[in-house]
């Protein structure tokens, strides 16, 4: 029956061994007792250590929490090592429960990704979650909210704060010819209306800086640095604040043609003012792309910047279109 | 299905055998949903559940009470899953850092939306994941944005189940008063569709929140909330066809318009016919991306590209 013992069983009962053992087994231990190694544990042994390392890898990489407990003479000597799982920080802790309507609202924020393996993150973790018994609620319908994630940084960036990582990648300012590399702490992922950010503390600069997602060209590229997980906490909520102090210096005010898809689309985040409304915005380059949209729905008053920015777009717009070619 | 890889598998069986301990019996069909695989792929998962338990010395004398059990009559018979022996992993592991930040993530979009979840469940839940995570899950927020009277209001005739009349605003097209059975709301990407039976269309259709003014509740209960729903950006029946040209590396930025399109690239460049339910909205995407998305057909929408351009410029002073 066990002859063909396969990976994942294996390392089922490799978890369910150290699961079972407070002082922990020793590698030889678990060669000779574990189903799926003891299998093939005859003669040459260092292929089966290797699939050992490999399993241990795995599951860690799983979030299972495999402890050494070393030499403590000598830490670095691991051949008398042994290997436990330790419950308390296995098991999702005891005091952690959840209400069935905390669950419908879970259950709503598990299907908001579109992206697969952001998907199949949320979905397992929210089956952990249902695995304790919890009743649920009617689900909660009528909405069907969605993230999108399109930039391939969006996975090694959260890699990389979730390991307190220094990472370096290029990012291409609109209005400079090249990218230019920068080295960054990075601290959280931030949406803004639909755009991803990261959030992180540059090294070159030594300041806070957002960056958007998009802008980033090429992989992000993990460094040996690490960084103080402190930097970490609070971060989320610091960078929206920032956003927020952002957007409230960055105030444009604008004419805009009553009962149009500008006004319509603009009214909502502005105030009136005396003469047109006031809209603040986070980012001049992509706000000017929105505003050159409306084309003569809008006119930008100030800043001088904006109104600039706007102006190029439409200039180089006209100049496209009253070409010859159109035919092609 | 396909084939599970290993740590998909794993990762399975450690929630799999608390889910199936908390609820003592489940019909391989419920437990097959829940876990999103086949009845075949959960019964034979069940199976081999019984060639897990603790370390022996050999396959022969391994203790039956050492190893996980199950119910074999109750399966072959009934269809129905028991553990009877379990060894360990009774209780839900920890989520991985990553399974967190996902939830996270979600959970910041889903509490910005009206009436969802308080800030008091938000900030309960927040602090229940990162605690139940094995490691400190990297941060994902989402800034929420402005709720006006308008979702509000949208948001009101869900819950109530009554439609709800506005007046709607296309681009470069008439408004028109609509009255619509609500069926959902959906947010992509920070805009804000409402999805409803149209008594105008009488058929159902999108409508973006932005373009919705004066709102009021009807009182008149909605009736046709299970009609088929179109996709978002589907194309309707009397679409145009129009030819855009843009360099390769700007496709995402031409987006939405993409999907359903053919497309042709040659040399960098990607001609797209694209189909649209007026072109000449086109002009809107021409100016937006500064001319680097070129209109090229129908003669038209081009030149209706060139005019919007050049009456906002007038704006400023500058004539063509």
């Amino acid at each position: 029956m066990a002859e063909r013992i396969q990976a994942g069983e294996r390392q089922l009962n490799l978890i369910v061994a150290l699961m079972a053992t407070e002082i922990g087994l020793t590698k030889q231990q678990i060669l000779e007792s574990v189903s799926g190694y003891r299998q093939r544990n005859e003669g040459r042994s260092d292929a089966l250590e290797k699939m050992f390392e490999r399993d241990k890898d795995d599951l860690r990489d799983l979030g299972v929490p495999i402890e050494t407990i070393g030499d403590s003479a000598d830490p670095n000597d691991l051949r008398e090592a042994r290997y436990r799982i330790p419950k308390a920080e296995y098991d999702l802790p005891a005091d952690i429960s959840f209400t069935p309507a905390e669950v419908a609202v879970l259950a709503l924020a598990g299907s908001v990704w579109s992206e697969g393996s952001l998907s199949k993150d949320a979905t397992t973790g929210l089956r952990k979650i249902r695995a304790l018994g919890i009743e649920v609620d009617e689900p909660i319908i009528g909405f069907a909210p969605r993230m999108t994630v399109r930039e391939p940084s969006f996975a090694p960036l959260r890699d990389a704060i979730e390991a307190c990582r220094v990472v370096a990648f290029d990012y291409l300012k609109p209005g400079e010819e090249t990218p230019r590399r920068r080295t960054v702490r990075p601290l959280a992922l931030v949406d803004y209306e639909g755009r991803w950010h990261v959030a992180a503390h540059d090294v070159d600069a030594d300041g806070h800086r957002m960056f958007l997602l998009s802008r980033i060209v090429g992989d992000v590229l993990p460094t040996r640095k690490g960084f103080d997980p402190e930097l970490r906490v609070g971060a989320g909520e610091r960078a929206m604040q920032s956003l927020r102090e952002v957007a409230e210096r960055n105030r444009a005010l604008l004419e805009v043609t009553p009962g149009s898809e500008a006004a319509l689309r603009l009214a909502r985040r502005g105030t009136p003012a005396v003469q047109g409304i006031h809209v603040p915005f986070v980012d001049l380059h992509i706000f000017a792309d929105e505003l050159a949209s409306y084309g003569p729905e809008v006119r930008v008053v100030e800043p001088p910047a904006l109104r600039e920015a706007v102006i190029e777009r439409l200039r180089s717009a006209l100049a496209v279109h009253t070409e010859a070619g159109g035919a092609a | 299905m396909s084939k599970m890889v290993t740590p998909d598998l794993v990762t399975l069986y450690l929630t799999l055998v608390p889910y199936l301990l908390e609820r003592g019996e489940v019909s391989v069909v419920e437990a097959a949903r829940d876990f999103d695989v086949s009845p075949a792929q959960m019964r034979s998962m069940v199976e081999k559940l019984t060639v897990i338990g603790m370390p022996g010395e050999d396959d022969y004398f391994q203790m039956p009470n050492e190893m996980f059990d199950i119910n074999w009559d109750l399966l072959d018979e009934q269809d129905v899953i028991e553990i009877t022996q379990s060894v360990g992993l009774e209780r839900s592991p920890r989520l991985t850092a990553r399974e967190a930040a996902a939830l996270i993530g979600g959970l910041r979009l889903a509490a910005s939306l009206p009436g969802v979840a308080g800030g008091e469940v938000l900030a309960g839940l927040l602090a229940k994941l990162s605690r139940g995570a094995a490691s400190a899950p990297a941060e994902v927020v989402v800034v929420p944005e402005p709720v006006d009277a308008v979702r509000t209001l949208v948001s009101q005739a869900l819950r109530d189940q009554v439609a709800l009349s506005f007046t709607y605003r296309r681009p470069d097209s008439e408004p028109t008063t609509r009255t619509v059975d609500p069926v959902k709301v959906i947010v992509t990407e920070g805009q804000w569709y409402l999805q409803g039976w149209c008594h105008l269309r009488r058929a159902m259709r999108n409508f973006l929140l932005e373009r919705v003014s004066d709102p009021r509740l009807t009182g008149i209960p909605i009736a046709h909330g299970h009609e088929p729903v179109p996709g978002l950006f589907e194309p309707g029946d009397d679409d145009e066809i129009a030819v855009v040209r843009f360099a390769d590396e700007l496709a995402p930025l031409v987006g939405d318009y993409l999907s359903g399109a053919e497309t042709t690239t040659a040399g960098g460049i990607t001609t797209a016919r694209l189909r649209v339910s007026d072109a000449r909205t086109l002009k809107r995407l021409a100016a937006r991306r500064a001319g680097r998305v070129e209109v090229l057909e129908p003669a038209g929408a081009r030149r209706a590209a060139a005019d919007w351009a050049a009456e906002a410029l007038a704006l400023y002073g500058e004539s063509s």
